[in-house]
């Protein structure tokens, strides 16, 4: 029996992150290191999902932080991983539409037919739209991958966009294939106007502006009486990729 | 003292700066040339000189240039500065921090030095002074609420719960107004507080402030989950029942969710009905699911899970689904309704059950292909075992449908529980043969074939799906992939072969996967902090701390130490393997000399091909550039000879042996591994503490029973008797285990006829008749022997057998005869 868990929410199932990069390596020629599974899961902790198979007993519950988990924490306990869905949003979107890109899909071939890749898709598709807004997610799939293809435009909805030639290491092209979320997204307006009700009902709230003190969100590329601050390198995408070239500093000496 | 600089040289040394900044290491060192050759003992720059250097590979030269930098400016918190960051590259964590104090404090106000001695303290887990850095990062820049977290972070990491939250509502206090429902470092702060109030154990206020906060925070699963287990936790049931609904609705595949409904709705665990009833509402709800059609076999008997399972099994085998057997497979621990499914899924191919199959020609056929391919997996697995029933339905379901590579993949299996690997090999290459471009197939072809001690065509089949131009080849990109699983039964496969050196390779290879995995949360200390994903954070840093608790790294430091035993008990082993008994022993010492020199003629064969491939793969090399400028480095020891060579075996395995013993402590191989480790290593205490430890998790274990005896032996026969207090303690508590007033005889026999139906324990129990009496050797042969005659016993627990006659130096041919005789197909018990 396979369920069906997100990969960082509450309780966290982080530690299964060895066991879905061997799922990867397992079923598919692109392989990622560990770390590029860690920037997904602490970038877009929302957006991955994992396919686990129960163990006979079901999970312990209450084994997180202070017993959470009461109905069943999958934590610690390692159970198998047959499928996962890797996913995160663009970072710099050439249109200029913010929306979900899914890196990697994958279900055990002992695990098919099931509908776990369904459902994981579903799960992520979900959360794209709630937590990042976004306007819709893409995908790359093999022209050969039928099975996939199958799922994509007739189970859920995608649309090819194009044809991206030599996309993959072997030389096989892929189709690019988006799906738009926009009818998942929250109603922002109705938290909004909940957000007003909450601030008349405590009494403050009156000032015309809202002043986001937020809005420098670091100390990256800032550059500060001849200090250096970070800079941030686009992600290369393929092979060699990881956080390291994504956040690593350039050290300054001018203290 | 330090020379200053005159202004043109200023300007340059700014530029070096800048230089490296950009990465444009070459120009740097240049720019930094021009400074050194009017100012030669300028430490400044001599420092930011070797730090460039430092990322051009040169660490070593590098760390030559920073000293003398530091003698020539002492006071010089640049020179500091980079010694510390060379540190940090070299992962000597406790020097950088020593130098970035040193730094600090010539220049108290400096942010990236404070920043950097930051990083590295949440890296090592020093809260202490994490907490103080971040204090003083907060003061010099409360403007940034990611300060305000950080320090949340540090309190909240090291304990103390009620500050961490308090630094959180002083930033929330100062912001006017509520944050745009897009501010998600906002939504994710929030919830981050509710975290730490949830983890105080007041879920009262937990939930309470969920409800007020939660509303707004964009991550809705997380604060639906958050919000049910608060509920169910607080017996607050029907809001409970109606949150855990909640969550099915969005997400049916998920048995903790029913658990959780259950559980609310309080259902007692005997009422079939109601739960029956529950789970079909969600079946109406959500027919495609799988989980709500399956759990109810679980619980259902008799008549009832009969129908039920019928209806099930029908389902799925007429979708065909490949898993139906792995989803059905766990209900057998209950014999009743094993023979339940086993009756079904026989009526469907006989046709006499009531299947209704109406439907194409084409339709009925994959209906029959999927039940002979069900049958032939129960009859496949343990606790329904008939292998010839087995294969005689894999190979029909192979000739109705001779394509499908799941049902080739099952013959493989039936020929590995045969204990024919070489069988299993083969037949699992045809399975991959079926679907080529198929990489899961291909990963178990290569899996078979390792089982079966085939490195190099297993290492040719993954080679199919590796980027082969990595330096090291295929084998280099697997290590570079953290390719764990293939890494271990690569090593595991050598181990049997007695190959050592490439065993301990491989090991290491996966040891120091887990080395870069603990390496790579150091960048998200900041990473995160920028993001604001505040709680996945966290869970990170929690779960690092038990990153070596994983089953990966548990497999393969038991096998790393049982190499090293070996190792240490037969040191000629380390020439590779001799082709002497298990002792080493050989006859005489003219044949020991004489296969030990084989051995050291095989070896430097091989390692003249490696240094071969070598030569031609840095030929090869100097023409192509490489892909990315990355400069990496030739493995020099590519068949482990270095680490065979090891003076100190037992010293070797304690690096994979201590995280074992500190994260796994339940594990009773683990601790029986310990003990041997300790043992020869005359470490009395620690040897008694993974004896008790084992004790305590299973006190009749055999491998134990062993040890205790052995352990009791080795005390009576010290050299020189133990060292007073620890003596006390040893005797005090090895008094626990075995008494020094037992007869060990007697307490051996007893142990035998309790443990009389399990053959490992009479395996043992035999070993310690021969360690007590050596005179008894014949009488433990028959018993050995007769132990084939147990309907228990396995084809693993016969080839531990044949190790132990080898070590007691008896002949084994009448052992080998009758386990060939009672498993003719296995690949293990052949005659020479």
């Amino acid at each position: 029996m396979v369920d069906i868990v997100p990969l960082s929410s509450y309780p966290s199932y982080i530690d299964l992150l060895p066991s879905i990069q061997t799922c990867n390596i397992t079923n598919l020629p692109e392989n990622y290191f560990l770390k590029y599974y860690l920037y997904h899961a602490l970038t877009w902790p929302q957006l991955s999902f994992v396919a686990v198979v129960r163990p006979k007993n079901g999970y312990k519950s209450g084994l997180g932080v202070g017993g959470a988990g009461a109905a069943g924490d999958i934590s610690g306990q390692y159970p198998k991983v047959v499928g996962y869905v890797l996913a995160k949003m663009e970072e710099e979107p050439s249109d200029g539409l913010q929306h979900g890109h899914i890196t990697s899909l994958s279900v055990m071939r002992t695990h098919r037919r099931l509908g776990i890749a369904e459902r994981l898709m579903r799960m992520s598709q979900l959360a794209m739209a709630e937590s990042h807004r976004a306007n819709y997610v893409s995908l790359h799939v093999r022209v050969s991958n039928t099975a996939a293809l199958r799922l994509y435009r007739d189970t859920l909805g995608f649309e090819v966009e194009k044809v991206e030639s030599k996309y993959y290491a072997d030389g096989e092209d892929a189709y690019a294939m988006h799906l738009n979320l926009q009818k998942h997204w929250l109603d922002w307006k109705a938290i909004e106007k909940r957000d007003r009700e909450n601030e008349k009902a405590e009494g403050k709230g009156e000032d015309d502006e809202n002043a986001d003190e937020g809005d420098e969100v670091g100390e990256l590329g800032k550059k500060e009486d001849g200090k250096t601050g970070e800079k941030m390198m686009k992600v290369k995408v393929g092979r060699g990729l990881g956080v390291g070239d994504l956040v690593e500093r350039n050290e300054s000496q001018q203290s | 003292m330090p020379q200053p600089l005159n202004s043109k040289d200023q300007a340059l040394f700014r530029q070096v700066v800048r230089n490296f900044e950009l990465k444009q290491y070459k120009k740097g060192i240049k720019t930094a040339d021009q400074v050194l050759r009017k100012n030669p003992n300028h430490g400044d720059t001599q420092a930011m000189k070797a730090l460039i250097m430092s990322h051009l590979g040169q660490l070593e030269e590098a760390f030559v240039l920073a000293k003398e930098a530091l003698r020539n400016d002492m006071k010089s918190h640049i020179c500091w500065h980079v010694y510390g960051l060379l540190y940090r590259q070299e992962k000597n964590y406790e020097e950088a921090i020593k130098a970035y104090r040193f730094a600090l404090r010539l220049e108290p106000e400096s942010q990236p030095i404070q920043r950097d001695l930051a990083l590295l303290q949440a890296q090592m887990r020093d809260f202490q002074g994490y907490i103080q850095s971040r204090s003083a990062m907060l003061q010099a820049r409360p403007g940034f609420r990611q300060n305000w977290t950080a320090l949340a972070i540090a309190h909240h990491l090291s304990g103390d719960l009620e500050e961490a939250e308090k630094v959180l509502t002083t930033y929330e206090d100062t912001l006017k107004g509520t944050p745009a429902v897009a501010d998600m470092e906002h939504s994710e702060a929030c919830l981050y507080k509710n975290m730490i109030i949830a983890e105080t154990g007041n879920l009262e206020r937990a939930l309470e402030h969920l409800e007020k906060v939660g509303y707004r925070c964009t991550d809705v699963l997380a604060v639906m989950e958050m919000k049910a287990d608060y509920l169910l936790r607080l017996g607050r049931k029907s809001e409970a029942e109606e949150a855990y609904a909640a969550l099915l609705d969005r997400n049916p595949e998920n048995s903790v969710y029913y658990n959780g409904l259950i559980q609310a709705k309080g259902i007692p665990e005997g009422d079939h009905k109601a739960l029956k009833a529950l789970y079909d509402d969600w079946v109406e709800k959500n027919p495609r699911g799988d989980a709500a059609r399956r759990i109810p076999l679980d619980f259902l008997e008799g008549d009832d899970f009969k129908q039920a399972a019928d209806a099930y099994l029908q389902r799925m085998l007429k979708k065909g689904v490949p898993s139906l057997f792995a989803n059905i497979k766990l209900l057998y621990s209950n014999p009743t309704k094993r023979d339940a499914v086993q009756t079904l899924v026989e009526g469907y191919v006989s046709g006499k059950s009531g299947s209704q199959q109406n439907g194409s020609a084409e339709g009925k056929d994959e209906f029959l292909a999927s039940s002979y391919y069900f049958l032939a997996q129960h009859y496949n697995y343990h606790l329904s075992r008939n292998l010839p029933k087995a294969m005689e339905n894999v190979d029909k379901a192979i000739e109705l449908s001779p394509k499908t590579v799941e049902y080739q993949m099952t013959k493989a299996r039936v020929w590995k529980h045969y204990g024919n690997s070489v069988k299993a090999a083969e037949e699992m290459e045809k399975a991959r043969l079926l679907d080529e471009k198929d990489r899961y197939i291909n990963s178990k072809a290569a899996k078979y074939q390792l089982r079966n001690n085939e490195n190099d065509k297993a290492l040719e089949n993954m080679s199919k799906f590796t980027r082969n131009e990595t330096v090291g080849g295929a084998m280099g990109d697997l290590h570079e992939m953290q390719c764990t699983w293939y890494l271990t039964e690569d090593g595991e496969a050598y181990l049997r072969q007695k190959k050592l050196g490439l065993a301990l390779k491989r090991f290491h290879g996966v040891y120091n996967i887990f080395d870069t995995w603990q390496e790579d949360q150091f960048d998200f200390h900041s990473f995160s902090l920028r993001k604001g994903m505040i709680r996945a954070y966290v869970d990170m840093v929690r779960w690092e701390d038990r990153l070596r608790e994983h089953p990966f790294y548990t497999r393969v430091a038991l096998s790393a130490i049982k190499a090293y035993l070996l190792l240490n008990d037969q040191p000629d082993l380390a020439h590779g393997p001799t082709g002497l008994g298990v002792n080493g022993d050989a006859q005489d010492d003219a044949e020991r000399k004489k296969a030990l020199k084989k051995a050291k003629k095989e070896q430097q064969r091989l390692e003249k091909i490696e240094a071969d491939k070598r030569e031609a793969r840095k030929a090869a090399a100097a023409n192509a550039k490489t892909v990315d400028g990355e400069v990496k480095k030739e493995d020099t020891d590519p068949l482990g000879n270095d680490l065979v060579q090891t003076k100190d075996p037992l010293n070797d395995a304690m690096k994979f042996l201590t995280p074992l013993l500190a994260l796994n402590s339940q594990n009773v191989e683990a601790q029986c591994l310990g003990f041997e480790v300790y043992i020869r290593r005359n470490k009395h205490l620690l040897a008694l503490k993974c004896l008790s430890a084992a004790y305590a998790i299973d006190p009749s274990n055999p491998t134990l029973h062993l040890q205790l005896l052995r352990f009791r032996k080795t005390l009576d026969n010290l050299p020189e008797p133990l060292p007073a207090p620890s003596a006390e303690v040893v005797k005090a508590e090895f008094e626990k285990l075995l008494p020094k007033s037992q007869k060990l005889e007697e307490w051996n026999e007893s142990f035998h006829t309790t443990n009389k139906d399990s053959v490992a324990h009479v395996q043992a129990a035999l070993s310690a008749r021969q360690l007590l009496n050596p005179d008894s050797k014949s009488q433990c042969e028959k018993d050995l022997l007769a132990t084939l005659d147990s309907p228990q016993i396995t084809m693993d627990e016969a080839a531990i057998a044949i190790d132990l006659l080898n070590k007691w130096g008896s002949d084994n041919t009448a052992y080998l005869q009758k386990a060939n005789q009672k498993w003719p197909e296995s690949s293990v018990f052949q005659l020479n």
